[in-house]
């Protein structure tokens, strides 16, 4: 088969771009252990409130500045309304719902999660920066979409 | 006649589609990055 020399040159290219782009994406999952947030970890959507940790929402610690942070997306805020994590924490979130999809967004972070009924999502970041955090709801889930938000204070 | 086929058989030019590609694979290329350090830096 014949190829032209320039055709060559941009399937090169093409080539090498895919190799690292999916590079990236496999050495992230399968040597770094990045993971999509949903991962089989479910709950009963009715019964979020009585149900271990989700009865009692809010920072847990389980070693020297590491912490489980267990939260509830909800018609419209978020539960605990108010979170102060110590700064350099490292902290694994686990979001749910009990009625809606919504969107559990820490602005200036990579933490931005779905809280989906019936799903426990799980994501983990270190605290790096002092300061006030935003956490929006980035799904649109009903009248109240606009007012749901809340704040963590890293400090 | 025999001439019009050697015509026909020429390789055509294909700098601007070189170009177009290489256009267009620099944008996907510095957007990719762009995001990829965003998520580094944060």
């Amino acid at each position: 088969m014949h190829i032209h020399r320039l055709e060559k040159v941009w399937l090169v290219i093409g080539v090498v771009l895919l190799i690292v782009f999916l590079g990236v994406l496999g050495i992230g999952a399968f040597a770094m252990g990045m993971q999509p947030p949903t991962g089989g970890h479910t709950i009963d959507p009715e019964k979020v409130s009585e149900t271990y940790p989700f009865n009692n929402p809010g920072l847990e610690q389980i070693d020297d500045n590491e912490y489980n942070a267990y939260m509830i997306a909800y018609a419209f805020g978020f539960t605990p309304a108010k979170m102060e994590i110590p700064l350099g924490a490292k902290v694994h979130f686990q979001v749910t719902s009990p009625d809606v999809v919504h969107g559990f967004q820490i602005t200036g972070t990579t933490v931005n999660l779905m809280a989906i009924p019936g799903e426990v999502n799980h994501y983990t970041y270190t605290f790096d920066k002092p300061g006030e955090y935003l956490v929006l709801c980035n799904e649109y889930c009903g009248a109240g979409h606009e007012f749901m938000a809340t704040t963590i204070i890293v400090k | 006649m025999s001439r019009d086929r050697v015509e026909k058989n020429k390789e055509h030019s294909l700098k601007g589609t070189l170009a177009s590609v290489l256009i267009l694979g620099g944008f996907i290329t510095l957007t990719w990055l762009g995001v990829y350090l965003l998520f580094i830096n944060r």
